[in-house]
């Protein structure tokens, strides 16, 4: 490939879109931090090191993690008996690589794996607030923080899986585990049928977030968790 | 820094005892009318990101709030398992903050679209904890908008 080529293929793109406006929300964003800064609430520093861990979290690693453990019986079992033992393999370190350096303010050090069977379903949620397990799967979506979710999947969890597109057979029983600021928990899938023979990067790829909070079950193909309207509480919220 | 929760207070006392002023705040009042929310600008702009650029800041503002501090009452361990925290007044807990934020986002919030429902939260919270003044904030929002769309004076 020649140089000129090169320089006429930077030409044939057109960049990226973005947005072109900075938004009022933006605006106070900012303003918030660099007051709560001023005041001396937090340092810069101390903002700097979050913002540096935030950005190395995402789900992947608790996709590798079920994954492994649909490939080697031994390592689903470390997983089922010591959740953060198991997460040292797909290099998350539930203690020392915080910020804090003894886990989060907000993520206790106790990863749960809860195993599904054939039979038996899990779905996770936090009644109480949105207690996550962020270090190994990232940024809770919209949906798992609100009340309606949090309510509900406890009342009726057969109708709200339906609701997001999972429908499961009357012999399934579906158990419902609430995280709280002691243990975080994923869900560890049935590996779906049509899998024989993947590697453990094809494997990872249809371990989505939705399959490890539980509202959703791997299948072959997809890559990506469903877009979910949030839909208000009919009744309000009430401490 | 002060010790808080020795005695291993109960939760529900504790957190009544300090319910949040959630009266409205004029100025995040004039935001949520007039602010254009994400979704509405990656849209316009044909940006396929889902979260707006500043999620992460204000995701690592509420860590850096919190301190690294444990909850001071623990809202989630079994009542035996509750300890006591060391904590201050400049910190605000992460239970606490998520609490208040449910009750801020049901009475005044709950037609903005997340995360710009968490971030008007939080603003309320720090004002009424008077972490923050609502005139000075309204200050800085004015210095920051300038910089952001003008730039800086020569």
């Amino acid at each position: 490939m020649s140089d000129d080529h090169d320089h006429e293929h930077e030409h044939i793109h057109p960049p990226a879109p973005m947005v072109d406006e900075v938004s009022e929300f933006e605006v106070l964003e900012i303003a918030v931090r660099e007051l709560a800064i001023e005041k001396g609430l937090f340092t810069q520093e101390d903002h700097n090191q979050w913002t540096d861990y935030m950005h190395t979290l995402g789900p992947a690693p608790a996709a590798r993690l079920v994954a492994k453990a649909w490939l080697d019986p031994e390592y689903k079992k470390l997983c089922v008996e010591d959740g953060v033992k198991a997460s040292l393999d797909v290099n998350i370190d539930w203690v020392n690589t915080m910020p804090t350096k003894f886990g989060t303010p907000s993520d206790y050090c106790n990863l749960r794996v809860m195993e599904d069977t054939p039979t038996l379903k899990h779905v996770v949620v936090c009644t109480l607030c949105s207690c996550y397990p962020r270090p190994i799967l990232g940024q809770s979506p919209e949906w798992y923080r609100t009340p309606n979710y949090r309510r509900r999947i406890v009342r009726w969890p057969r109708q709200v899986l339906a609701e997001f597109g999972l429908q499961l057979p009357e012999d399934v029983e579906i158990r419902v585990v609430d995280s709280n600021q002691k243990s975080r928990m994923i869900v560890l899938p049935v590996r779906p049928e049509g899998t024989e023979g993947w590697t453990e990067d094809q494997l990872a790829e249809i371990v989505t977030r939705d399959c490890l909070i539980g509202v959703a079950v791997p299948k072959p193909g997809v890559t990506n968790n469903a877009k979910r309207p949030v839909r208000k509480a009919i009744n309000p919220y009430k401490h | 820094m002060t010790e808080v929760n020795p005695g291993y207070i109960e939760l529900d006392e504790e957190m009544s005892s300090k319910e949040l002023d959630s009266s409205p705040i004029n100025l995040l009042e004039k935001i949520k009318q007039e602010g254009r929310v994400w979704d509405d600008l990656s849209e316009e702009y044909g940006v396929e990101n889902p979260d707006p650029p500043w999620r992460i800041s204000l995701e690592s503002t509420c860590d850096a709030l919190a301190g690294g501090y444990w909850a001071p009452f623990n809202i989630c361990l079994p009542k035996d398992e509750r300890k006591p925290v060391m904590a201050d007044d400049k910190k605000i807990d992460s239970n606490e903050r998520r609490w208040e934020e449910d009750k801020l986002v049901d009475e005044h919030y709950a037609d903005v679209p997340f995360p710009e429902r968490q971030l008007l939260a939080l603003a309320h919270s720090m004002i009424r904890r008077g972490l923050i003044d609502e005139n000075e904030l309204a200050k800085k929002m004015k210095n920051v908008d300038k910089r952001l769309n003008i730039g800086y004076d020569d």
